[in-house]
C-alpha cells in the first residue's frame, strides 16, 4: 500500500499542477465574487498540499501489515481485468460500425470464450441471447435509439 | 397535522397500481442485484439508474428508493449465506450471520434480518417524516452563506468519518471538486477544462462517474478471479425464527433502530458506522459478550436494524437540505437532479406531492420486501449458484447502455470507461470514491453559494461569520477538522516515539 500511496501522491501532484495551470487562464476574482479561476486555483493548491502530505507520510511511516498487502493482483487476474477493459473499449470503438446488437453479442461471446472457457457455440449462443434480451428491453420498449451499424440493425 | 395530511396525500399518490408496480420492481431488482457478491447498494443503484430513464420523477424515485432497500436486504442475504459482504455496512451481518448459517440456522439469521430490517425501516421512515419537515422549514431561513457553510461541513464530515486514510479521502474529494469545475462557470460563462469538447459544456454527469467508479470499477475487481460461490442451503420452512428468538432480540432491534436513525442523520456517518456502533453497544450490554463472533442473535439483529434505520436517517438531510449523507444517498441525490428536481428545502414547497409520495412509498417498500423476500429467499439464494461469468458481462453492458442513454452518444461511454479504470485502481489502492462523487455533486453547489453570498455582501467574507447559523456551522466544521487533525498528530507522534525507542 505504501507504493500505491506514493504513486497516488505523484498523480495528485500532476493533477494539482494541471488544475493550477488551467486556473491561470481565467480571472481569479470578479468585482465582488470569486472569478472562474478561483476554484481551480484552490483545488490545485490544496491537492498539491495533500499530495505532499501523502508522499511524506508514505516515506515516514513504518510499513504495517496492511502496507505489505499486494495492491495489484497476480498476473493472471491482471490479464483478466485488462482483457475485459479492452473489450469494453472495443465496444465503444466499434458500436457505430457494427451496431448495438452485434457489438453486445461479440462482447459477451468474446468474454465467455476467451476468459471463462465456454465453448465457441455456447459463447455465441449466450451472446445472441443477451443481445436479443437487451435489445427488446432497451431498444424495443424503451426506445433508447442505439447506433445502427452497417447492417442497419 | 400538516405532516399527517401530507403523508395521507403521499399514500394516495403512491398506492396507484403503476407506482405499486414500480416499488415492487425496485424491490425485486434491488434484491436480485444486491445479492450478487461484491455489489453493494451504491453500485446496485448506479447500475439500475438507466432503467428509470424516461420515467416521471415520482415513479422513478419510488423505484430508486425500493432498489436501495432491496439492495440492502440482498446484501444481507449474501453476507449470511456466502460470507461476502457487498459493502462495509454488511460486515457485521457477515460476521454473526454466517456463523449462524454454519450452525444450520441460516433461516433464523435471514428471518431475524428481515424482521429487524422491516421494523427499523418502518420506524426509521416515521422518523424521516417527523424530522424532515421541521428541518426543511428551518432551512428555509438559510441563505447562500448558510448553504456554503453547510455544504463545507457536510463534505468535511464525509471525508473525516468516511475513509480510513484522511489524506486519501481528502484528495478524492478535492479531485471531485476539480471535476465539478469542468463545464461552463456560473460567474463569467467561461468554459473551464472542456478543451472545446461540446459534450463537456454542461459538466461531467454524475451518472457517468457513479457508473464508472461504482459499477465498472466494482465489477472489474469482482471479475479478477474465477468465481465459484457455494451458498449455504436454506429451505422455506426453516426461514422463520421462533417466537422466543424474536422476543429475545426485540430490544436489540429497537436500540439499533434508534442508534441507526440518529447516526444516519449526521452527514457522512452512514449505515457502516451505525452498524458498528450498534454492535459495540449490544456486546457491552449482553450478559454473555463472549458469544459475539460466534452467531449471537442480538449481534446480528441490532446492527442489521441500525443499518436500515440509518438508511432512513441519511435521507433526512438529503430531502430537507439537499446534502447527501452517504455515498448511496449521493447517488439518490444525483438521481433527483436527473429527474429534473432541485434538491433542498424548496423541494417541500415546490414539489410537496413528490416528496410525500416518495416517503409514503418507503413504508410500502418495506412491506413489499418482507412479504416478498421471506418466501423467496431460497429462490434468491439460488441466484448465487448462477455462474458469475454469465452475470458480470450483463452488468457491464447495462452500464454501457446507461452511459449511452445520458446524451444518446458514445462520448459519455468513453468517459465512463475512464472512470471505471480509475475506480478499479482506487479500489485496489484503498482510495474511497464516495468523497469524489459527493464533491462532484456538492462542488458546483458550493461555488454557486459562495458566489451568491459574496455578491449579496459586496465581497465581504465576514458574512460567513456574522450570520449566526453560518457561523455555527463553520465553527462545527473547524472543531471537527481540529479534533481529527489532533488525532492525526497524536498518531504521528506515537509513531515517532516508537521509532525512537526502536
Amino acid at each position: 500500500m505504501i507504493k500505491a500511496d506514493r504513486v497516488f501522491g505523484i498523480i495528485g501532484l500532476v493533477l494539482s499542477l494541471w488544475f493550477y495551470l488551467e486556473s491561470t487562464k481565467f480571472n481569479y476574482m470578479a468585482e465582488f465574487t470569486p472569478g472562474p479561476g478561483f476554484f481551480p486555483f484552490w483545488v490545485g493548491v490544496i491537492l498539491a498540499i495533500l499530495s505532499c502530505w501523502l508522499l511524506f507520510d508514505s516515506f515516514r511511516r513504518k510499513p504495517s501489515k496492511e502496507d505489505t498487502k499486494r495492491v495489484l493482483p497476480e498476473k493472471h487476474a491482471l490479464y483478466r481485468v485488462g482483457f475485459i477493459f479492452l473489450m469494453l473499449v472495443g465496444v465503444r470503438m466499434f458500436m457505430p460500425f457494427l451496431g448495438f446488437p452485434i457489438t453486445v453479442c461479440l462482447f459477451v461471446a468474446g468474454i465467455l470464450f476467451s476468459l471463462e472457457r465456454y465453448g465457441i457455440g455456447k459463447s455465441i449462443g449466450y451472446g445472441m441471447a443477451y443481445a436479443a434480451v437487451i435489445w427488446v428491453i432497451f431498444e424495443h420498449f424503451m426506445e433508447m435509439g442505439f447506433p445502427k451499424g452497417f447492417l442497419g440493425i | 397535522m400538516e405532516i399527517f395530511n401530507g403523508l395521507m396525500g403521499g399514500f394516495a399518490v403512491c398506492l396507484t397500481p403503476y407506482n405499486i408496480l414500480m416499488s415492487f420492481t425496485g424491490c425485486l431488482l434491488g434484491t436480485m442485484i444486491g445479492i450478487l457478491p461484491g455489489l453493494g447498494p451504491s453500485a446496485t443503484m448506479a447500475i439500475l439508474i438507466p432503467i428509470t430513464f424516461g420515467m416521471d420523477a415520482t415513479p422513478a424515485m419510488i423505484m430508486m428508493c425500493a432498489v436501495y432497500y432491496g439492495a440492502m436486504y440482498g446484501g444481507s442475504t449474501t453476507s449470511i449465506l456466502v460470507n461476502v459482504p457487498g459493502e462495509s455496512s454488511a460486515v457485521i451481518t457477515a460476521i454473526e450471520g454466517h456463523q449462524l448459517a454454519k450452525k444450520g440456522k441460516a433461516g433464523t439469521a435471514l428471518g431475524l434480518c428481515a424482521i429487524g430490517s422491516f421494523t427499523a425501516g418502518i420506524l426509521g421512515t416515521l422518523g424521516l417524516v417527523a424530522a424532515a419537515v421541521p428541518l426543511a422549514d428551518f432551512s428555509l431561513k438559510f441563505g447562500p452563506a448558510e448553504f456554503f457553510s453547510l455544504i463545507l461541513m457536510g463534505m468535511l464530515t464525509i471525508i473525516f468519518v468516511g475513509g480510513k486514510s484522511i489524506p486519501k479521502s481528502l484528495m478524492s474529494a478535492v479531485i471531485g471538486l476539480g471535476l465539478g469545475c469542468v463545464g461552463t462557470d456560473i460567474v463569467e460563462g467561461k468554459d473551464r477544462l472542456t478543451y472545446g469538447i461540446a459534450e463537456l459544456l454542461d459538466g461531467i454527469d454524475f451518472v457517468v462517474l457513479v457508473m464508472g467508479t461504482f459499477g465498472i470499477g466494482e465489477v472489474l475487481v469482482s471479475a479478477e478471479e474465477f468465481r465459484k460461490v457455494e451458498p449455504i442451503n436454506v429451505k422455506f420452512r426453516e426461514l422463520f425464527p421462533s417466537l422466543k428468538e424474536v422476543i429475545q432480540v426485540r430490544w436489540a432491534v429497537l436500540r439499533g433502530t434508534l442508534i441507526g436513525f440518529v447516526i444516519g442523520v449526521l452527514p457522512g456517518a452512514g449505515p457502516t458506522i451505525a452498524s458498528f456502533v450498534s454492535y459495540g453497544i449490544e456486546k457491552t450490554l449482553h450478559k454473555h459478550p463472549e458469544t459475539f463472533g460466534t452467531g449471537a442473535l442480538e449481534g446480528l439483529a441490532g446492527p442489521e436494524s441500525s443499518n436500515n434505520a440509518a438508511t432512513s436517517g441519511a435521507m433526512v438531510p438529503m430531502f430537507a437540505l439537499g446534502i447527501p449523507g452517504s455515498g448511496a444517498t449521493a447517488v439518490m441525490l444525483g438521481a433527483l437532479i436527473l429527474y429534473g428536481l432541485k434538491p433542498g428545502p424548496m423541494l417541500f414547497v415546490e414539489n410537496a406531492d413528490f416528496v410525500w409520495a416518495v416517503m409514503a412509498s418507503m413504508f410500502l417498500g418495506n412491506i413489499i420486501l418482507i412479504i416478498m423476500n421471506l418466501p423467496l429467499v431460497p429462490a434468491f439464494a439460488s441466484l448465487l449458484r448462477i455462474s458469475y461469468a454469465l452475470i458480470y458481462p450483463a452488468i457491464l453492458m447495462i452500464c454501457v447502455i446507461g452511459a449511452y442513454a445520458i446524451s444518446t452518444g458514445l462520448f459519455d461511454v468513453g468517459l465512463m470507461l475512464m472512470f471505471g479504470a480509475a475506480g478499479y485502481f482506487m479500489k485496489k489502492a484503498d482510495i474511497p470514491p464516495a468523497p469524489m462523487l459527493l464533491a462532484l455533486l456538492l462542488g458546483p453547489m458550493m461555488e454557486r453559494s459562495l458566489y451568491q453570498a459574496l455578491n449579496l455582501s459586496y465581497g465581504s467574507m465576514l458574512t460567513f461569520v456574522t450570520r449566526p447559523i453560518s457561523a455555527t456551522l463553520l465553527a462545527l466544521s473547524v472543531l471537527m477538522a481540529v479534533s481529527v487533525g489532533f488525532k492525526s498528530v497524536q498518531r504521528a507522534r506515537a509513531l515517532v516515539t516508537d521509532e525512537d525507542k526502536a
